[in-house]
């Protein structure tokens, strides 16, 4: 394993500290910031995240990331979304109201079918025999969520199952990938998938 | 299927993990930090870090505490409760490092306050912590601080259960004895209409299948009965082989 630059980028709203700690614990240098010439220079941009859309999105607007991150997109930089994070990849969100996401990768999130939250262990299924994700396949990871990232087929990376309801647990699109879940709070499983991850989305870019 | 969980819950008064008995008499167990780490190595599902003394207004969130668990680099998904009293404390504790708030007294002395929190931390991160009894004259909500007590049915008219994700039914007079939780407690969810986390004086398997068999029983806090072999959270799921919860987790089993 190569030891990897991370830069976390820091909007106000998020559990930092946890995922700070995660991608150190994996011998990664980690640094939250949201200073453009730091986050440009970095292997991988993460976008962590614990809380409601809209505001997300007002912090990533005053703070003027919102076109930095989509410029680093294009790039090819490696981006990994987390959670909320991962939400914000989308083109919109109905969270409360209706507020534009970054557009990373099309869809839109909505209101969980069935039930108002989603919360604890459930395993991935992943999709398109993806080699990022294909090791978890079948193993479970920690969700809490009240909304969910629908996104078109081809970008769906993994999903879970619940009472015959199929949700997007993870996605990609090229170097840019998002989870619903929380690897940082995933246990082994969730660290080493963090890990694969970063090597797989550094290495390609 | 949604897997059901086992919370362990450490308790904290005055800096110190202890061992509680209806929150009336307490003896001391150790660092909090040492106890959130053994749940951790041992997959506990969540870990609830409850601090009972910490809800004076001048008081607020263990935020150092908070910082010592933090450093442990814990992957175990974790609930903070105790002194929060409003939105930016709750984002501070979940910046350093918990998932998910649990509040008591704001649902009572400010419910507009757990709107806000909700709106910012989404309603998932949030959970209601409700002490109940059951009485003949029913079943009744415990206010810490006063120590008065007033009917479930009355108080949730006035609780802001909209904006909460899950409730923890804290049976208090029971907490800290061994199989102790009163089962004609479940009765509240039909009052509630909330997802239950079931706590105080649960501390056998057998307990733990006949309230996870109730449909609105999400979770299981376990508390004291924890602390006195290793690895109890894989014991104890293993002897509840066949319930919908997480298998034991243990490194080996894992990639």
């Amino acid at each position: 394993m190569s030891r990897k630059t991370i830069g976390i980028v820091d909007y106000g709203v998020g559990n930092h500290a946890s995922v700070q700690r995660a991608f150190q614990a994996l011998g990664h240098a980690c640094r939250l910031s949201n200073e453009k010439d730091f986050l440009a220079s970095v292997d991988v941009m993460v976008l962590p995240g614990v809380g409601a859309f809209p505001s997300a999105m007002q912090a990533l607007h005053s703070l003027d990331m919102v076109d930095f991150i989509r410029d680093q997109a294009s790039e090819g930089k490696a981006i990994i979304g987390l959670c909320l994070g991962m939400q914000l990849l989308a083109e919109i969100s109905l969270e409360h109201e209706s507020t534009k996401g970054l557009g990373l990768i099309p869809g839109t999130v909505q209101p969980l079918q069935y039930s108002a939250c989603h919360i604890g262990w459930n395993a991935l299924e992943v999709l398109h025999q993806d080699p990022l994700f294909m090791p978890c396949n079948r193993m479970s990871v920690y969700f809490n969520h009240s909304y969910v990232f629908e996104v078109p087929e081809i970008y769906r990376a993994a999903r879970v199952s619940i009472d015959g309801y199929s949700y997007t647990a993870a996605v990609r699109k090229g170097n840019v990938c998002g989870l619903q879940f929380h690897p940082e709070k995933s246990q082994t499983v969730g660290k080493q998938l963090l890990n694969r991850l970063v090597e797989g989305l550094a290495h390609a870019k | 299927m949604l897997n059901k969980r086992l919370i362990g819950v450490v308790t904290v008064k005055n800096g110190w993990a202890v061992q509680s008995f209806g929150y009336r008499r307490y003896l001391p167990l150790g660092k909090p930090e040492v106890l959130v780490h053994n749940l951790d190595r041992w997959g506990a599902d969540e870990i609830l870090l409850q601090c009972t003394d910490r809800s004076h207004p001048s008081v607020g969130p263990d935020f150092e505490l908070l910082r010592k668990v933090s450093d442990l680099g814990i992957s175990t998904p974790l609930i903070y409760s105790g002194g929060i009293r409003g939105r930016e404390d709750a984002l501070k504790v979940v910046s350093f490092g918990a998932d998910r708030v649990m509040i008591d007294a704001l649902l009572k002395n400010a419910p507009a306050d757990v709107e806000a929190v909700a709106r910012v931390l989404g309603i998932q991160a949030v959970i209601a912590n409700l002490p109940t009894k059951n009485a003949p004259e029913g079943m009744l909500l415990l206010d810490y601080h006063s120590g008065h007590e007033m009917p479930l049915a009355e108080a949730v008219k006035l609780l802001p259960l909209d904006w909460i994700s899950e409730v923890m039914l804290t049976d208090w007079y029971h907490e800290g004895y061994s199989e102790a939780f009163c089962m004609s407690l479940l009765a509240a969810s039909d009052l509630l209409r909330k997802p239950l986390i079931c706590f105080g004086g649960i501390s056998t398997s057998h307990q733990i299948r006949a309230l996870l068999a109730n449909d609105s029983v999400v979770a299981i806090g376990v508390g004291n009965s924890l602390n006195y072999k290793e690895h109890a959270i894989q014991a104890l799921k293993k002897d509840l082989f066949g319930v919908a919860i997480r298998p034991p987790y243990y490194e080996s089993s894992t990639l």
